[in-house]
């Protein structure tokens, strides 16, 4: 313990860098996705809502409303729209509010109406 | 699988017939159609019957209507799932009850009295002799907040069932000493009532209802391929094991059968579970007796494990890898034959210095033991059964795709006690590491069965029916139910699925080892132990809250 206080006072800080190094097994863990707004109209829109089992996902108006913090990172929406989605590589989330993991993505493609609600949708 | 469905009368001719039919590897589940009257009397015969354990008690209501619409549908229909292990098959008892009583099973069968408990709440009927029933799995609170219905399966008991074991007697010297539900960083909610005199357990009751979620509830309705999302987060430690009983459920019901390599793909993925959660249990054996460095090196392990799976199969605790009729996710044989040795050497490493340390030892052993009458008399499962010496091992007893061709040896032990558990973890983890090689070299990968009516080279994707997508299963296709089983790392875990006609769920009852096998921790923790002694029990259980308030 007296190691770490001098080394902190030697070096005016008193944590370790983080990360300290990568973290290789990173690569392998599933993370949240990225949308590309160009590829997105509204009926994928409601695909994806419709398709995401912990509703991190919803149309608003012409935007995709994408809740990270209630995102599982289940994979359901890459495979539902693989031109669409991809899996954004980040799994460090740490915002200060919650309103800050909520984003709203312009759909870019526009066209495409709205879909009708379907049989799969959550009861 | 063969689904057998008779009278009563016809109970001794199928039980005989149960062992030729497993002798051709026919998997049998036998449904039988008892008359509420007949039922004690079938219990009784069925509990003398050899090799037969009441496996699960649940209840549904009594047509299609059931569901969130309970209330409305007719008698509820009682189940009681028989594993005839020495027969290798499964029987299902039916039983409609009509008015709010039944017989009272667990005064045969002293395992169902948690199912009765359970039933009572959420169906309101309850067994005959008017003995006390305990809260297992709604608070008291649900009842009574305004504006939300409590996530209930059926109708309401009449009485809400009270708060406190039902046996349970403060006298004497004795004092009973409240523990939790919010426990140490990490551990889950759990309340344990401690009696006792000073130091000596003297009882031990638990409640379980605060984590709660009503996981049964929230899959009606929804198609089995949507509810594998709930089913695998129903107790994350155990997403492998009880998300494949609950995917051979769904696929008895639904007619599939998954192809080969993915069948092998699902194995090695159960096999990784157990291996990772053997090494937890090293970790928190550690902790309980407060050898950190000895953690420190289980925990090692358990990291390394945890990375083995995200290389080999994209997800550190093995979600996403089980599909309904197949395998989403097949392994990176590659990558399991580099890195599982290493992983599992670490583990192997810790093992043998804790074997060598008397100071450990001492506290495991002749600590939390169970006798081989209450593991079978509480139905237990799993590596805390197989410690008492009860043999059973659905990989062995009741073998599917793949293990019927590579089947497992079964470790067992007789002394029934904390290190007894202990040696059986260590003993499986190699058999699991084996058996891991095997799999690999028979091939494994990917793949779904192709349901019945799907065009090949039609407009669908391969593999995917209607139902996959979300839309109904089959047009006119008649509700049907399967029974599914797996041998998770804490033992059998079951799952029964009953579809409508168009492929949703009306009722799905999900039993994972944990449900089982917390009615023996607290005979296990009153067996002339002391308070330290709990964590250690509870530790060489393994068991999760989470498993058995789902």
């Amino acid at each position: 313990m007296t190691l770490w206080f001098l080394r902190g006072l030697r070096r005016g800080v008193v944590t370790t860098r983080y990360p300290a190094r990568p973290d290789a097994s990173a690569a392998a863990l599933p993370t949240p996705p990225a949308f590309r707004p160009e590829a997105l109209t509204r009926a994928l829109a409601d695909r994806l809502a419709a398709a995401c089992p912990s509703r991190a996902l919803a149309r608003d108006g012409d935007a995709l409303v994408f809740d990270v913090g209630a995102c599982t990172a289940c994979g359901r929406c890459l495979a539902e729209a693989p031109g669409a989605a991809t899996s954004s590589g980040e799994f460090e989330l740490a915002a200060t509010l919650p309103a800050h993991l909520v984003k709203r993505i312009p759909l870019l493609a526009g066209g495409g109406a709205a879909a009708p609600a379907t049989e799969g949708g959550s009861p | 699988m063969t689904a057998v469905r008779a009278g009563a009368a016809a109970l001794p001719g199928l039980l005989s017939q149960l062992g030729r039919d497993a002798a051709d590897d026919a998997r049998p589940v036998i449904t039988v159609a008892v008359p509420a009257a007949s039922l004690e009397d079938a219990v009784r015969r069925l509990a003398a019957h050899p090799g037969a354990r009441l496996a699960d008690v649940f209840a549904a209501g009594g047509g299609p209507a059931a569901g969130r619409d309970a209330a409305a549908a007719g008698p509820v229909v009682l189940r009681l799932v028989w594993g005839l292990d020495a027969d290798r098959g499964y029987l299902i008892t039916e039983s409609e009850i009509e008015g709010e009583r039944y017989p009272a099973l667990s005064d045969i069968a002293p395992a169902a009295f948690y199912e009765e408990c359970e039933i009572y709440e959420q169906f309101g009927i309850r067994p005959g002799g008017g003995k006390p029933l305990n809260r297992v799995a709604l608070p008291p609170q649900a009842a009574t907040t305004p504006g939300q219905a409590p996530p209930r399966l059926g109708r309401a008991p009449v009485e809400p069932p009270g708060d406190v074991h039902a046996l349970h007697h403060v006298g004497g010297h004795a004092f009973e000493f409240p523990f939790g539900p919010v426990r140490q960083v990490g551990v889950e909610s759990l309340y344990y009532g401690l009696v006792t005199s000073g130091e000596e357990v003297v009882d031990l009751y638990l409640f379980t209802w605060h984590k709660h979620r009503g996981v049964e509830w929230r899959l009606q309705g929804r198609t089995p391929r949507e509810a594998l999302f709930q089913v695998e987060r129903t107790e994350g430690l155990g997403a492998v094991g009880n998300a494949w009983a609950f995917a051979v459920a769904a696929e008895a019901a639904l007619g599939l059968e998954p192809p080969a390599p993915a069948a092998r793909a699902r194995a090695v993925a159960l096999e990784l579970e157990r291996l990772y959660n053997h090494a937890a249990a090293t970790a928190a054996l550690c902790q309980s007796t407060g050898l950190v460095i000895g953690q420190a090196a289980a925990e090692i392990a358990l990291e390394r494990l945890l990375r083995v799976n995200a290389a080999a199969f994209g997800h550190r605790y093995l979600f996403g890898v089980v599909d309904i009729g197949g395998a989403a996710a097949g392994p990176d044989a590659a990558v399991l034959r580099r890195d599982l040795p290493g992983a599992y050497g670490e583990l192997c490493r810790a093992a043998d210095a804790l074997l060598a340390t008397n100071s450990f030892l001492d506290r495991l052993e002749a600590t939390g033991i169970l006798t081989q009458e209450a593991a079978r008399r509480l139905g237990l499962v799993g590596p805390v059964a197989r410690a008492s010496g009860v043999a059973t091992d659905t990989r062995v007893d009741h073998p599917g795709p793949p293990y019927a061709g590579l089947p497992p040896a079964v470790a067992a032990a007789t002394a029934g006690d904390v290190l007894a558990r202990f040696r059986v973890m260590l003993a499986e983890s190699a058999e699991s590491v084996r058996l891991i090689g095997d799999l690999l070299d028979a091939g494994a990968g990917p793949g779904r069965a192709e349901p019945v009516g799907t065009e090949p080279g039609g407009s669908q994707p391969r593999g995917e029916t209607r139902e996959a997508r979300g839309g109904p299963a089959r047009a006119g296709m008649a509700a049907r139910s399967g029974l599914g089983w797996a041998e998770s790392s804490r033992g059998e875990a079951l799952a029964w699925v009953a579809l409508d006609d168009t492929g949703r769920i009306t009722r799905a009852r999900l039993r994972p080892a944990s449900v089982r096998n917390w009615r023996g921790f607290d005979d296990a923790c009153r067996s002339q132990n002391v308070f330290t002694d709990i964590p250690i029990i509870e530790a060489s259980f393994w068991l999760t809250v989470a498993g058995t308030s789902r």
